[in-house]
C-alpha cells in the first residue's frame, strides 16, 4: 500500500473509533475540567495574578490530558490483538507513525480548542486579540507532544504499569515544549509584542522537526520488536 | 568466551590502579598543595571533586548514546550490556555531581538549589536516566529490553542540547544569572589538581564499566546455561 494512503487509513481507522466509542475525547474533557477546577480551588486569584498563572495553568492541564490520549492511542490496540496485525501487515511502519501522530495531534488539538473557552471563562480573563498567534502555539507545541508521545505511547504499551512509564518517560523529554508552549502563551496573553517570544516558536518548530524525523525513524525498531 | 570480556579481564585492572594513583594524586595537591580560594577560601576544594564528576557524567552518557545506536544497528548483546552498565553508573556520577554541586551552592550563592541552566539540564538528565533503569526493569523479554533502552537513551541524548538550550534561553529571559563562574580564571595551581581528579574520574567511570558489563555478561551467560541444564532434566524426565 501506498504511504500516504496507509497514513489517511490508520486516522480513518482511529477517527471513526473515536466517532463510534467517544472514549477518548471525553475522558479528554472531564480529566482537563476536574483540573481546571482543582486549580481554581488551589490558588484563589485575581486578575493580575491570573495572567502570570494561567500559561502555566493551561500547559500542564494540557499536557495531562495529552497524556491521558496518547496512552490510549496504543492500548486500544490491544483488543483482539490488532497491535499484531498492526506488526504483520505489509505497510510502511513509519506511514502507521505519521498517521498516529496526525489522529492524537487532532484529539489533543481539538480537546485543546474545546478547553480554551472554559479557561478565558473561569478565570475572568480578557479575550485575547492574537487568537491566530496563540492557536499556532497550540498547533506546534501539541505536534511536539504528539511526535515523541506516539513514540513511547508505542513503546509503553508492550511493557508492565504502561500508565505509569507513559508520563514518567514523556514528560521529562517534553520540557522544551513545555517551557517554549508556557512562555509564547504567556506572551501572547500579556500582549507583549511577536519579537518577545518569536524565538519560543522558533524552538517549538525546531523541536517538531527533530522529534519527527528521529520517533519515525526509531519507531520502526519497536513495532517491529 | 567473547573475546572483548577476556580483553576486560586482562586490562580492567590497570584502568582501576591508574584511576586510584591519579584520584590520590588529585586530592593530595586539591586538598593540601593548592592554596586557598581569595573569594571563596576552603570552599573552592569541592570544586575538585564536582567538577570532575559533572564532566564524567557528561562523558558517560554520550558513551550511552553511542552505545545504544551501535546497538541498534549491530544488535551485539555485549553492547546492550555494555549500555545497561553505563546507565546506571552515569545516574551515579549525575547524582553525585548534584549533591556536590548542592553542597556547593549552599556556602557560595546561599541556596541549596537554584534554577541554573546546567543545574536543570542535570536534573532532567537524572530523571531520564531513573526512566530508563526502571524501563529496563518492567521489560521482560530481553531482546525487546535492548531495543526499547536504546530508544530512549537516543531520544534522550537528543532532546538534552535543546533541553539545555531552552533553559538557559527561559532563565536569561527572566533575570539575569545571579552568579556566573565565567568571569574567574583558573590559575596553574588549580589546574594540576582538577586535571587529575578529572582524568582519575575518567578511569574510574571506565573501570566502572569494564566490571560492571563483565558482571552483566557474565550473569546472562549463567542463566542460559542454567536454561539449558533445566531443559536438559526436564526433558530427560519427561522421556522417562
Amino acid at each position: 500500500m501506498p504511504f500516504l494512503k496507509t497514513i489517511q487509513w490508520v486516522v480513518w481507522k482511529d477517527l471513526v473509533c473515536e466517532l463510534r466509542s467517544r472514549e477518548t475525547i471525553s475522558s479528554m474533557l472531564f480529566f482537563a475540567l476536574i483540573v481546571i477546577l482543582v486549580f481554581s480551588f488551589s490558588f484563589s486569584m485575581d486578575q493580575d495574578a491570573a495572567r502570570q498563572l494561567i500559561a502555566g495553568i493551561i500547559w500542564v492541564a494540557f499536557a495531562f490530558t495529552g497524556i491521558i490520549g496518547l496512552g490510549k492511542s496504543f492500548s486500544s490496540e490491544l483488543q483482539n490483538d490488532c497491535l499484531e496485525a498492526l506488526q504483520v501487515s505489509p505497510i510502511p511502519k513509519g506511514a502507521v507513525y505519521l498517521g498516529k501522530v496526525l489522529a492524537n495531534f487532532l484529539f489533543i488539538l481539538s480537546v485543546e480548542i474545546l478547553l480554551f473557552p472554559l479557561f478565558i471563562l473561569f478565570f475572568n480573563l480578557d479575550v485575547v486579540a492574537e487568537l491566530g498567534l496563540l492557536l499556532l502555539v497550540f498547533f506546534l507545541a501539541t505536534l511536539g507532544l504528539s511526535s515523541v508521545g506516539t513514540l513511547f505511547s508505542a513503546l509503553t504499551v508492550q511493557i508492565r504499569a504502561r500508565e505509569v512509564m507513559l508520563p514518567v518517560l514523556l514528560l521529562p523529554l517534553a520540557v522544551p515544549v513545555m517551557i517554549a508552549a508556557v512562555e509564547a502563551t504567556r506572551g501572547i496573553l500579556n500582549g507583549d509584542p511577536y519579537s518577545f517570544y518569536s524565538q519560543w516558536i522558533q524552538l517549538l518548530v525546531v523541536f517538531d522537526i527533530i522529534f519527527t524525523v528521529v520517533s519515525f525513524w526509531l519507531f520502526e525498531l519497536i513495532l517491529d520488536s | 568466551m567473547n573475546r572483548f570480556i577476556r580483553y576486560i579481564q586482562r586490562y580492567k585492572g590497570w584502568f582501576g590502579g591508574a584511576a586510584a594513583i591519579c584520584l590520590l594524586v588529585g586530592l593530595y595537591t586539591g586538598l593540601l598543595v593548592s592554596p586557598p580560594d581569595y573569594y571563596q577560601g576552603e570552599v573552592v576544594r569541592i570544586m575538585y571533586v564536582h567538577v570532575p564528576l559533572a564532566h564524567t557524567s557528561l562523558l558517560a552518557y554520550s558513551i550511552l548514546f553511542g552505545g545504544s545506536i551501535w546497538f541498534l544497528w549491530k544488535r551485539d548483546p555485549l553492547v546492550d550490556n555494555m549500555c545497561q552498565a553505563a546507565s546506571s553508573i552515569t545516574a551515579l556520577f549525575t547524582g553525585l555531581a548534584l549533591v556536590t554541586g548542592s553542597i556547593w551552592a549552599k556556602p557560595t550563592w546561599n541556596t541549596w538549589w537554584t534554577w541554573d541552566p546546567r543545574l536543570v539540564s542535570f536534573a532532567v538528565l537524572l530523571l531520564i536516566l531513573a526512566g530508563y533503569m526502571m524501563l529496563r526493569r518492567l521489560v521482560d523479554d530481553p531482546d525487546k529490553q535492548g531495543i526499547y533502552a536504546a530508544v530512549l537513551a537516543i531520544v534522550g541524548g537528543v532532546d538534552l542540547p535543546i533541553i539545555k538550550f531552552s533553559v538557559e534561553w527561559w532563565r536569561t529571559l527572566h533575570q539575569p544569572m545571579s552568579i556566573s563562574t565565567r568571569g574567574i580564571s583558573i590559575s596553574d595551581d588549580l589546574l594540576l589538581p582538577l586535571t587529575f581528579m578529572s582524568l582519575g574520574c575518567w578511569l574510574l567511570f571506565a573501570y566502572m564499566l569494564m566490571v560492571r558489563t563483565q558482571m552483566l555478561y557474565l550473569i546472562e551467560l549463567l542463566q542460559a546455561k542454567k536454561g539449558r541444564l533445566l531443559s536438559q532434566t526436564h526433558f530427560s524426565q519427561s522421556a522417562q
